[in-house]
Order: C-alpha cells, then structure tokens, then sequence
C-alpha cells in the first residue's frame, strides 16, 4: 500500500470539494453542481496525473466510510419533521409510492427498449435512492453496485437539474410539494438543492429521501422481477 | 475542542445504529438493507423517547451539511466505465431522463391533487 499515494489522492479529493462548494457559492447555477464539478476535478488530474480507478480504491473507502452513519441519519429529519409528516401522511405516502414505481418502471422499460445489457438495466433500476442503500437494493437485484453508485450520482445531477425546470413548468408552488420531488428523484443531492429553496423544502426532501429508500428497497425486487420475466 | 468531541461521539452513535440494522437485516435475512433498517430503529428509539434529538442532532447535521462529499470519491468511478458511457450514454442518458421525469410528473400531479382537494374542504 500506497501510502503517499493515498493521501496525495485524499487531499485532491478534499479540495476539489473546497473549492467546488466556493464556486457554487459564488455563482449558484444547476450547472455549477458540486459533485460534478468535484468529480470532473478530480478526474481530469487523475487522468493527467495517471492515477487510476483501483489505486483511488483505498482512498474511497476511507472517505465514503461515513456514509452509512449518514443514511442512518435520515431518521432525524423524519423525526424533527413528524407533525407535519403525519398531517401530510396520505399525499406524502400516495406520492412517492406513486412516483417511485413510475420512476422505476419508466427506466427499466426505457432501458430494456433501448437495447442495453440486463446487468445494465438492473443496476439502473434503483437510481433514484442514495447511493448506500441503491447499492445494496443493486446486490439484492444481481446489478453491479459500482455502476448502481455512479448511475445514482448521474440520476442526482440530472434530477437536480431536471426537478426546478419541470416543477416550474407544472405550476407546482407548494413548498411541502417541491420537497418531496427533490427527495425522491434526486437524493442527497435534490435535497442539498431543496435547502437553498427553503428550510421546509429541503426537510421534506430528506423525509421523502428516507421514505423513498424503504419503500424501494422493498417494491424494486418485485417490480424488476415482474418487468423482465416477460 | 468541546464541539469536535461532540461530533465525534454523536457520529459514533449513528455508526454504532448502522452496525446494529446491519446485524438485524443479517439475523433476520429480510431483503432490506441493514442501513434502512438501522434508520428504521433510529426512528422508532427516537419516537420512544430512549434516544434524544440533542444526541445526535449535531453529528447528524454535520453528515447532512457535506453529504455531496460522499458521493464524490464514487463518482471517480465513472473513469472505469467509460468504455460503457461511450458506447451506450445516450440510451442511459435517455432512460435516467424520463424516469425522472415521469416521476417529478407523476409527483407533482398527485401533491397537487391534494392540496386542491384540501383547499376544497377548507383545510390549509
């Protein structure tokens, strides 16, 4: 092992992050989207520098190993949120049950139209829930959690890009209504975008992001089963 | 000092929940993933009272705050798949577009549905 390299690759890591959080604070745009623009940081001196993926293996580990704890965390806002969670239980509850197996239905048979490979399809199924628990819905499907991860990343881009535009476009003005849209087609990263909208907006989406992740990880099996055993 | 000691213990709190939905999604060998189990539990210690808010409140906001910082080191995987994005991007591309689209849709009809059947009835 490594060790210079590791942290050298730590270090690049944290400050692509700093200084994408300065730039998004400077010049708040979807565009300017933290993850991306971190990642295409890092890759583009990965990439000059001749780094690879397996040598960044160790460091990743160490950096991501917080994110359990993190998912474990949803429970606070569903807790800190829990009067107006059981006011709002049915549209809350009708809405992402509804949403989430649109959403899962949607790409898989899109995916499925379009020729891609079935490892392909089932480790997109559950890319609209964060990344720790997609993972493992991924291994529970036979997907490749590594792809599930990366497509779950793209999925918050898009979604947080994507969210906004179409809500607007909706006519969809309700604060507890946009929430649950940014949480549960977009994660982690639609709720970071919820909290610059408002306090509200941004509780919800970490409510609707708990509340997406257990009901897809029990539907998506099902509803993947019986979408390609036809 | 004190404030990064609490960090530190609140976040091991949290980790020590992990572990312990983990064990539980093991034992009970149901097809949940032990970190939704373990939010399960948080929860319900949460709503009994035997956990309280101020013992994890700030480490859980703190993971909340740079939660995009963990989603980075796996998205420099994206390097590994290149190969895939260059020959089948566009159909990906295409299928995470209108799933997510169909979902916002589908979302913002059903939100709006309810608040109108509230605002009917006279609710908020």
């Amino acid at each position: 092992m490594n060790l210079t390299l590791l942290l050298i690759t730590m270090a690049v890591t944290v400050g692509a992050y700093i200084l994408s959080r300065l730039l998004n604070k400077r010049y708040p745009s979807p565009l300017i989207n933290v993850v991306f623009l971190s990642t295409a940081i890092i890759i583009v001196v990965f990439w000059v520098s001749g780094v690879t993926v397996s040598q960044y293996q160790s460091a990743k580990n160490i950096l991501t190993y917080l994110l359990g704890p993190a998912t474990v965390a949803l429970a606070v806002p569903l807790y800190r949120n829990r009067k107006i969670l059981s006011q709002n239980i049915l549209p809350v509850v009708v809405g992402i049950v509804l949403g989430t197996t649109a959403n899962i239905i949607t790409t898989v048979l899109v995916a499925e139209f379009l020729g891609l490979d079935r490892l392909i399809v089932v480790s997109l199924a559950p890319k609209s829930v964060t990344v720790p628990i997609a993972v493992n819905i991924s291994t529970i499907l036979h997907g490749d959690p590594t792809l599930t991860s990366v497509l779950v990343i793209a999925t918050g881009m898009i979604g947080t890009f994507l969210t906004p535009i179409l809500l607007n476009l909706l006519k969809v003005t309700n604060p507890l209504a946009r929430g649950i849209v940014y949480g549960t087609t977009a994660h982690g990263q639609g709720t970071a975008s919820a909290l610059s909208e408002g306090t509200l907006q941004g509780s919800m989406s970490g409510v609707a992001m708990g509340i997406a992740a257990i009901y897809s990880s029990v539907a998506s099996p099902f509803i993947v089963c019986h979408l390609l055993s036809r | 000092m004190t404030q990064w000691l609490r960090f530190t213990s609140q976040i091991a709190l949290l980790w020590l929940i992990y572990k312990l939905g983990n064990i539980v999604a093991e034992t009970t060998n149901f097809p949940i993933p032990g970190n939704v189990f373990g939010m399960i539990i948080l929860f319900l210690l949460m709503l009994t009272g035997i956990i309280q808010l101020e013992w994890i409140e700030e480490g859980a906001d703190l993971l909340f705050k740079h939660l995009a910082f963990f989603f980075i080191p796996i998205a420099v995987g994206l390097m590994q798949w290149i190969g895939l994005f260059k020959l089948s991007g566009l159909q990906l591309l295409l299928s995470i577009i209108l799933g997510t689209a169909v979902c916002i849709m589908v979302m913002g009809s059903v939100a709006t549905f309810f608040v109108r059947f509230r605002s009917q009835k006279g609710g908020c």
